[in-house]
């Protein structure tokens, strides 16, 4: 590949992810009498954002979605890397089952287990509250999050654990001190999918919570649309705000994963 | 210590480690599938305050019922159409994001902004963008008058268009995660033996990131089969059920009409519909050394 | 490299956190919970607007009942999200809330399924056919119990351009000719815009065809489908389609999309609810002082009815006998003329009392919402049964065929209603 092409794909692709957002950013800032208007906004107003930050809880809102995000990833790669190790390079009967059944997990559509979900959550005194949710999210994000990691796990080679065992270690302290630093691009590229992917819930979100204290965003951005009527410019408000603090952190993110880690880690 | 004890020792360890999970996916996840199942045996309305047990008759009508059928129609196109664009997609932005460029940070956070709006909404601005009479898309098309989402036949794919914005770049993550795995030296080795970049990327990168690409075709086909908030605010299943999948459908028939029984059913077979694709696809990835 | 991101990330938490703590709970009422005040929890609707007039009416209610604490819980005002959560949780047995919100369509599915209780006692149905309108009562009543209070209610209205016609057409084949006219004199301009999406809006669009033409929702008991009327009215707004009177954006479109389309200026007629008026009315609206609305035109030219919406409150069936009384009095409280009257004048919601029409606070304050006493009178109830939500799945997906030309009226209508006929056979 030349570098024009390159940079004519560059521009391609980041015209089709990025096009759309740049206009609902621009749909954002209309006044609410352009909002239809054909062509660029002539005039932009920061309107929206100021409905959307004063009057109702939003930042109270993001940082419920950032507590429950958060708690989810960690608590998803605290019990998916420990597994997915074992998984790799363990022995141990059943490993392709347990990998079959989590897989399972994750085919069943989400909608036919809101109902037994609900009941279970309030049995064990769980609904209505943000931990309500990081137990289900955790759940049915860890099926990715084991797959994932298994398979950055197989790419490290055998030889590094099984130097770690001649070296006195105990499996769990090869994988803690020497097997799990080297997959730490493969945990940030899960964590991310595993953040967003719990950001973004929305059905068990509306269901299992109701007090308006513990909201997370899309139920909130929800609530933003009236009877009818329903203010555009301040739903694309809301999702950008909403965006924003992802962005910031994939990119921080990202640092990890392009600081490449992996290139050197193999070789070793 | 004797070898066997050393592999009694390793495997009460792996015990051990994968106990939490084993543990959280049977406790949380079991549950709620197997009442589902087990519901899918009874005819239950619940505004015709019943519930009783009927075997697999929900099951007997599924297969002379139309509307199921469309929608299973209607979910495999989406599927095989929104995945295989998604990967062709994919590909060359991992390709791109793995090269050293000047912009290369800015393509990488800019490309995963599509994945990290939340489906909700993305599905909004869409079908803002859709509108056949301000939306941004018949403007860009002057002269058009397209009605993408009220046109049956035009309405399912105006939904994977949305679904391949979506979720492209989560694909090209994972495959951006896969390329970073593969030596460098191999392409090193390459270049000294004077392979061209068509031979390289056949050669070396497409075998070494066959586990990562079929990774992600495994959990987007699963994702795409379960295909709901787009549609749901895009079409509703419209027009005339043309864009219904089998998660609308089972929505619909849980949530509107309350019909646990059959709408637990619909739920079920569409588990069983992705269990074989799955299947499918775990053949193809023990080939190729994924799972041992 | 990397503290610097730690840091980064630290302060985006503490920034959300110390702006969130800044603004705690505010839809939770002011005074501070008392272990003496029993709580009674009221699911709605965000309403819209400045929250302080609703607020105030709650806080007067609890000013007049010191031992209660009123708090308010949102739910989306997507009918079908708010569905399936009562649903899921109703049935659950939930009693974390006691008052709810009930759309029209939904009060004897949710008596039937026992999830709203009979308050007959405190509003029996006598009392209220006196006070409210017929449509809301016959809705609430359920075998002649009273399971809901009305709360507002909405009904199909048509709007037009007064520019571009002489006067609002009371045919549809004056609409046609109307609409015709004005789009030779100005090309570019729709006809004739309303809801014809795949969803409860066209349901409503339909049954106001079917209504003007003599059309009869009921017939022995049985929902009446497979009738001339409703054949004609499907094949008068799939011609609207094929004739070019309504543009092909009709079949993707719900209310705020004709909203948009027509507040833009470019349709002479829109079927629409009575919340558009206030928003074309809008200082900035281009249509501003050029729209009037007019009942919805029929066959024979005698004013047309309107399909009638809106939002009841209801009792939780699961809610603590203790706490019943209680939450009955802030049914009535919050229904009350003076809370109805309120509700127009600050969220535009049109009272379902008939008296409150005549208060001259709500001609002086909303005079839209007083004028539009003739067309809520009128409006008419979608088929009121049980089942309801079952029959709506049926209907929207034939009549969605029909108007795309999918299938002919007659054969949609001859499928929808074998469905709707076995659905009515199997229920007990």
């Amino acid at each position: 590949m030349r570098s024009v092409p390159t940079w004519l794909l560059t521009a391609a692709l980041l015209t089709f992810f990025l096009g759309p957002f740049v206009w609902q950013v621009l749909t954002s800032l209309r006044p609410e009498a352009e909002l239809t208007a054909p062509g660029l906004p002539r005039a932009l107003t920061l309107e929206a954002y100021r409905s959307v930050l004063g009057g109702r809880p939003f930042l109270h809102v993001v940082l419920n979605s950032l507590v429950v995000a958060t708690a989810t990833t960690i608590s998803c790669l605290a019990v998916g890397a420990s597994a997915a190790f074992a998984l790799a390079k363990l022995r141990f009967p059943g490993r392709s089952l347990l990998l079959g059944a989590a897989l399972a997990v994750s085919m069943f559509p989400p909608i036919a287990t809101v109902s037994p979900l609900y009941l279970a959550l309030r049995a064990v005194g769980l609904r209505d509250t943000l931990g309500g949710l990081v137990v289900p999210y955790a759940t049915f994000a860890l099926p990715l999050t084991l797959w994932l990691l298994t398979s950055y796990f197989r790419q490290l080679p055998d030889e590094l654990y099984r130097a770690a065992r001649v070296d006195g270690c105990t499996p769990f302290q090869a994988f803690r001190r020497v097997l799990l630093p080297l997959v730490l691009p493969g945990l940030a590229t899960t964590g991310i999918l595993v953040f967003i992917f719990s950001w973004n819930e929305f059905l068990y979100a509306l269901t299992f919570i109701s007090s308006p204290g513990k909201r997370t965003i899309p139920v909130a951005i929800s609530l933003f649309a009236g009877e009818h009527a329903e203010p555009f410019a301040e739903i694309a408000a809301a999702s950008i705000l909403a965006t924003l603090p992802l962005v910031v952190l994939t990119v921080l993110f990202q640092r990890r994963i392009v600081s490449g880690l992996t290139a050197g880690a193999v070789k070793g | 210590m004797t070898g066997q004890d050393a592999s009694r020792a390793e495997r009460l360890q792996a015990a051990f480690l994968v106990a939490p999970a084993v543990l959280v996916l049977a406790a949380v996840a079991l549950f709620p599938i197997l009442a589902a199942v087990w519901l899918s045996l009874h005819r239950s309305i619940l505004v015709f305050g019943e519930e009783r047990f009927i075997g697999v008759e929900n099951y007997a009508f599924l297969l002379r019922d139309t509307r199921f059928l469309t929608a299973l129609g209607n979910t495999a196109y989406f599927t095989l159409v929104a995945v295989t664009v998604e990967l062709l997609l994919a590909m060359p932005l991992a390709l791109l994001m793995n090269r050293a460029f000047p912009g290369r940070g800015l393509l990488r956070a800019s490309v995963l902004i599509p994945w990290a709006i939340p489906t909700v909404v993305a599905a909004k601005l869409w079908a803002w963008m859709y509108n056949p009479d301000f939306g941004l898309l018949n403007q860009l098309w002057p002269g058009r008058d397209v009605n993408w989402l009220g046109t049956p036949g035009l309405a399912l794919h105006a939904a994977i268009l949305v679904d391949v914005w979506k979720t492209t770049p989560f694909v090209a993550l994972l495959l951006l995660a896969g390329l970073q795995g593969i030596p460098q030296d191999l392409y090193k080795a390459a270049r000294v033996d004077g392979a061209g970049p068509w031979r390289v990327f056949w050669r070396i990168t497409l075998p070494l990131l066959s586990p990562a690409l079929l990774i992600a075709l495994l959990f987007r086909t699963l994702d795409a089969f379960r295909v709901f908030d787009a549609i749901y605010v895009l079409t509703e299943g419209g027009p005339a059920n043309t864009t219904e999948t089998l998660s609308i459908y089972a929505y619909k028939t849980l949530m509107r009409s309350g019909n646990f029984g059959y709408g637990s059913t619909l739920s079920v077979v569409t588990f069983l519909c992705v269990v074989l694709l799955a299947l499918g696809y775990l053949r193809l990835l023990g080939r190729s050394g994924v799972t041992r | 490299m990397r503290g610097q991101g730690t840091s980064a990330a630290l302060a985006l938490l503490l920034w959300a956190g110390t702006t969130a703590c800044a603004r705690e709970h505010p839809q939770v009422a002011k005074t501070p919970p008392s272990p003496h005040r029993t709580r009674i929890v009221f699911k709605h609707q965000p309403l819209w607007g400045d929250e302080a007039p609703f607020r105030a009416l709650l806080r007067q209610f609890e000013r007049t009942h010191p031992h209660l604490e009123v708090v308010t819980e949102h739910i989306p005002n997507a009918a079908d999200v708010a569905h399936q959560y009562f649903l899921t949780a109703l049935e659950g047995g939930a009693s974390d809330f006691d008052v709810l919100v009930v759309d029209v369509v939904w009060v004897s599915e949710f008596a039937r399924a026992g999830w709203i209780a009979d308050i007959s006692g405190a509003f029996p149905p006598e009392t209220l056919r006196e006070a409210y309108f017929v449509g809301p009562v016959e809705a609430v009543v359920v075998e002649g119990r009273t399971f809901a209070v009305p709360w507002f209610v909405d009904v199909g209205l048509l709007y037009f351009r007064t520019d571009l016609v002489p006067r609002a057409p009371r045919t549809y084949a004056e609409l046609e000719r109307f609409a015709t006219q004005a789009m030779a004199r100005q090309p570019g301009l729709a006809g004739y815009v309303w809801q014809g999406r795949q969803y409860e809006g066209l349901t409503c669009n339909v049954y106001e065809a079917f209504w003007g033409r003599g059309g009869e929702t009921m017939e022995g008991g049985r929902i009446a489908l497979k009738t001339p009327p409703m054949s004609q009215a499907l094949a008068y707004l799939r011609g609207l389609l094929t004739s070019g009177v309504s543009p092909p954006s009709v079949t993707s479109a719900a209310e705020e999309e004709v909203r948009r389309t027509f507040q833009q200026g470019n349709a002479v007629f829109m079927r629409n609810w009575p919340y558009a008026w206030s928003e074309l009315q809008a200082p900035g609206s281009p249509v501003r002082g050029r729209v009037g609305w007019a009942p919805l035109p029929t066959e024979s030219g005698e004013a047309g009815a309107g399909t009638l919406g809106g939002w009841q409150l209801a009792l939780n069936a699961h809610t603590p006998p203790e706490r019943r009384e209680d939450a009955l009095r802030l049914i009535a409280h919050l229904a009350s003329a003076d809370a109805n009257l309120l509700m127009a004048l600050h969220y535009a919601r049109n009272p379902p009392r008939r008296s409150v029409y005549a208060a001259p606070a709500l001609h002086d304050g909303a005079p839209f919402i007083a004028s539009l006493l003739p067309a809520i009178e009128r409006a008419r109830p979608r088929p009121v049964t049980p089942y309801y939500n079952l029959v709506a799945d049926i209907l929207q997906s034939e009549f969605s065929a029909a108007i795309n030309g999918i299938r002919t009226p007659e054969a949609a209508m001859e499928r929808a209603q074998r469905l709707v006929d076995h659905l009515m056979e199997e229920a007990p």
